[in-house]
C-alpha cells in the first residue's frame, strides 16, 4: 500500500495551493518571496526529477532552460507586446525546441559524459545569453511587463499564488505521468536501458519526450520568473543555479514528486537560515557561505538516505 | 594581425599549462576510479589561497607554497575518506552528484577560511618579461612551464618505471583480477584523490602571481579542466597535456579574435563536438566504450 493513493497529487497539491493562497495575506512581504521562489524552484524541480530520478538521467543545464524561458517571454514583452500569458507558453515552446534539438546530441550519452554534455551546453547558452545584444548582452533585460488579470496587474501575493497554481498543476500532471505505462517505462529505462530495450521500449524517445518536458517545466518556470522580477540578466540563469536545481532535486528525493518540493523549501529555506544565523556566530561569514552546508547535506543525503528526504514516504517509483 | 594572434597564442600557452594540469588530476581520479571528480578545479583554488594568504601573514614564499600543496594534498584526503569512501557501491550518477556536492561544499568552506577577498603572490622571481618572436610573456610563466614539465615528467617515470606505477596500471586495467594478485585498489583510489589533489594544488600555487585567486576560481579551473581532459579522452595523461594546451590556445585566440565572452563558449563548443563525434579524444584510439 502506497502513501498516496492513485491522483492524490492533485488533491494534496490544491490542499497545498490553499494554504500558500491564505498564508500570503498574513505573511510579511518578504517570506511571500520566498514562497514565490520556492514555488518557481519547485516547477523547475519537478521536471527536473521526471528527467533525472524516474528516467535515472543526468542534467547539469537546467538553468539555462529556465533562461531561454525568462528570454523568450522577455523578448515577447517588451519588443512585441504579447502578454506574459502568452509568453510564458512561448517561452515553454522555445525551451521545449532547444531541448528536442540538444537532445539529439546529448543523450547517445550516458552517466559521466551526459553531465559533462548538459553542463558544457549550460554554458554555451549562457554565453549566448551574454554575448547576443539584441537581448541585451551582459546588461541583461529590463522592465519586463508583469502579469495581468483584466485590470488587475499582479502583485507579489498574486505572484506566490500563481507560482503554487503552477506547482499544482505541474505536480498533478507529472503525478498522473509517473503512474502511466510512460512513468513505469521510464523507470525500466533507469533500471537497465539495455534491458528494457530488450523488452521494446524505445529508450531513446523516452527520454527525449521527459528531456523536453523537464524543459517546459523550466520555461515556464523562468517565464513567470522574469516578470516576477521584472530584472533579469545572464548571470541569474548560470552554472551554478543549474548545481542548485540538482541540489534540490538530491535532497529533496529524486524519484519523488513531493520530494521535488520539499528540496526547494529547503534549499532556499536552508539557505536564509543559515544567511541569518551564521554571521552571528562567525562574524566574519559573508558571501554564500551556505553553499558549504548545502554540499555537505547532499554528500550526507547520499550517503545515508540515497532516496532523499522524501524518500521514507516516497510514493511511486518504489522499484 | 599575425602578431596579435601570435600574442593571443603565448597567453593561450600559460593557461594551457593550468588546464593540462588540471587535467591531469581528472585523468588520474577517473583511470582509477572511474569517478568525474568535479571537484578538481577546488584544489587549484586551495593551493593558490593558501599560499597566497600564507604569503601575505609574512611567510616566505617557498615555505607557503610547500605548505599550500600539503594542504590541498589533504583536502583531497578528507574528500576520498569522508565523502567518496562511504559511498562505495553507489552508481555513476549518484558518485556524479556526490563530486557536484563536494565542489559546492569546498567553494563554500572556502568563504568561511577566507572570505570574498581577491589574493595574490608575488612572482616567484623577479625580472623582466621574457620576448619571443615578438610576444611577451610574463616571467612567471616560466615557472608556470617548468612546473608542467616536471609534473608531467615525474607521472611519466612513475607509471612507467616504478614497481608501484606499473601496478596501478594493472589495476586500471583488469580491477578484479589485479585485485586477486594483491593489488590494493582502495588503497589506489585514495592515493589518486591525494595525488590529483597535491597536482591541483601546485598549478593553484604556480598561477596564482599571474590572475591571482579567490574563492571562486576553482569553478574556472574545474571546467577548463574537464574541457582539456575530456579533449584529451579522459583516459590519457599525454591526452591531458595536450588537451591543455590545445584548449588554452583556442580559448585566447578565440575569446582575442570574437570577444572575451566567448573565450569559455568556444571551450564547451569544442567539448560537446568531441564528446559526440571523437569521445575518445584527439589521441585516443576508437572504441574503448561500447
Amino acid at each position: 500500500m502506497s502513501f498516496a493513493p492513485q491522483n492524490a497529487y492533485g488533491r494534496v497539491a490544491l490542499i497545498v495551493l490553499a494554504v500558500v493562497a491564505a498564508a500570503v495575506w498574513f505573511l510579511p512581504a518578504y517570506y511571500t518571496g520566498l514562497l514565490t521562489l520556492i514555488g518557481i524552484y519547485s516547477l523547475v524541480t519537478i521536471g527536473l526529477n521526471l528527467f533525472m530520478g524516474y528516467a535515472g538521467q543526468v542534467s547539469l543545464g537546467q538553468a539555462a532552460f529556465v533562461g531561454i524561458g525568462a528570454y523568450t517571454s522577455a523578448v515577447l514583452a517588451v519588443y512585441l507586446h504579447v502578454t506574459p500569458w502568452l509568453g510564458a507558453a512561448g517561452g515553454a515552446a522555445v525551451a521545449a525546441l532547444v531541448a528536442y534539438v540538444l537532445s539529439f546530441v546529448a543523450l547517445r550519452l550516458r552517466e559521466n559524459l551526459l553531465a559533462l554534455a548538459t553542463l558544457a551546453l549550460g554554458i554555451v547558452i549562457n554565453v549566448v545569453f551574454n554575448e547576443w545584444e539584441f537581448i541585451g548582452g551582459s546588461s541583461g533585460f529590463k522592465d519586463i511587463p508583469g502579469f495581468k488579470l483584466g485590470a488587475f496587474t499582479f502583485d507579489p501575493r498574486a505572484y506566490a499564488i500563481l507560482s503554487w497554481a503552477l506547482v499544482a498543476v505541474g505536480i498533478w500532471f507529472a503525478g498522473n505521468l509517473v503512474r502511466s505505462s510512460f512513468g513505469r517505462t521510464l523507470i525500466a529505462i533507469s533500471a537497465g536501458e539495455l534491458g528494457a530495450q530488450a523488452l521494446g521500449v524505445d529508450a531513446e524517445k523516452l527520454k527525449r519526450q521527459t528531456f523536453v518536458l523537464s524543459a517546459v517545466y523550466a520555461g515556464i518556470a523562468g517565464a513567470v520568473y522574469a516578470s516576477y522580477q521584472s530584472y533579469i540578466d545572464p548571470s541569474s540563469f548560470g552554472f551554478l543555479l543549474s548545481v542548485n536545481f540538482v541540489l534540490m532535486s538530491v535532497i529533496g528525493g529524486l524519484r519523488s514528486l513531493w520530494g521535488a518540493v520539499i528540496g526547494a523549501a529547503i534549499v532556499v529555506a536552508l539557505g536564509q537560515i543559515l544567511q541569518a544565523v551564521v554571521p552571528v556566530v562567525l562574524p566574519s561569514a559573508r558571501g554564500d557561505f551556505q553553499q558549504f552546508f548545502l554540499g555537505a547535506v547532499l554528500i550526507a543525503i547520499l550517503i545515508l538516505l540515497p532516496r532523499g528526504l522524501a524518500g521514507r514516504v516516497s510514493e511511486g517509483g518504489r522499484a | 594581425m599575425i602578431a596579435q594572434v601570435w600574442q593571443y597564442v603565448l597567453g593561450g600557452v600559460v593557461d594551457g599549462a593550468i588546464f593540462a594540469l588540471v587535467a591531469a588530476g581528472f585523468v588520474l581520479i577517473y583511470q582509477v576510479t572511474g569517478i568525474i571528480n568535479f571537484a578538481q578545479g577546488e584544489f587549484v583554488m586551495v593551493g593558490g589561497m593558501t599560499a597566497a594568504s600564507l604569503a601575505a601573514a609574512g611567510m616566505p614564499p617557498l615555505g607557503a607554497a610547500a605548505v599550500a600543496v600539503v594542504v590541498a594534498a589533504c583536502v583531497g584526503a578528507l574528500a576520498y575518506l569522508l565523502a567518496i569512501r562511504p559511498a562505495r557501491g553507489a552508481t555513476g550518477v549518484t558518485l556524479i552528484f556526490i563530486t557536484l556536492g563536494l565542489d559546492v561544499a569546498l567553494r563554500g568552506l572556502a568563504l568561511f577560511v577566507w572570505g570574498t577577498n581577491p589574493y595574490s603572490l608575488p612572482p616567484f622571481s623577479a625580472g623582466n618579461a621574457v620576448k619571443l618572436f615578438g610576444g611577451v610573456l610574463p616571467p612567471q610563466a616560466m615557472w608556470v612551464l617548468g612546473t608542467d614539465l616536471l609534473v608531467f615528467a615525474a607521472l611519466y617515470l612513475f607509471f612507467q618505471k616504478t614497481y608501484v606505477g606499473t601496478a596501478v596500471r594493472a589495476a586500471v586495467a583488469n580491477p578484479p583480477i589485479a585485485s586477486t594478485f594483491g593489488i590494493p585498489l582502495r588503497t589506489f583510489a585514495f592515493a589518486s584523490f591525494v595525488v590529483a589533489a597535491a597536482i591541483g594544488g601546485i598549478g593553484g600555487v604556480v598561477i596564482t602571481p599571474i590572475p591571482g585567486v579567490q574563492y571562486d576560481a576553482g569553478l574556472t579551473y574545474g571546467l577548463a579542466g574537464f574541457v582539456a581532459a575530456v579533449l584529451g579522452g579522459l583516459e590519457s595523461l599525454p591526452g591531458a597535456l595536450l588537451g591543455g594546451f590545445v584548449l588554452g590556445i583556442v580559448e585566447h585566440v578565440a575569446g582575442g579574435l570574437l570577444s572575451p565572452g566567448w573565450e569559455q563558449g568556444v571551450g564547451f563548443l569544442i567539448l560537446v563536438l568531441v564528446l559526440v563525434l571523437r569521445p575518445q579524444g584527439l589521441l585516443g584510439r576508437a572504441a574503448r566504450r561500447a
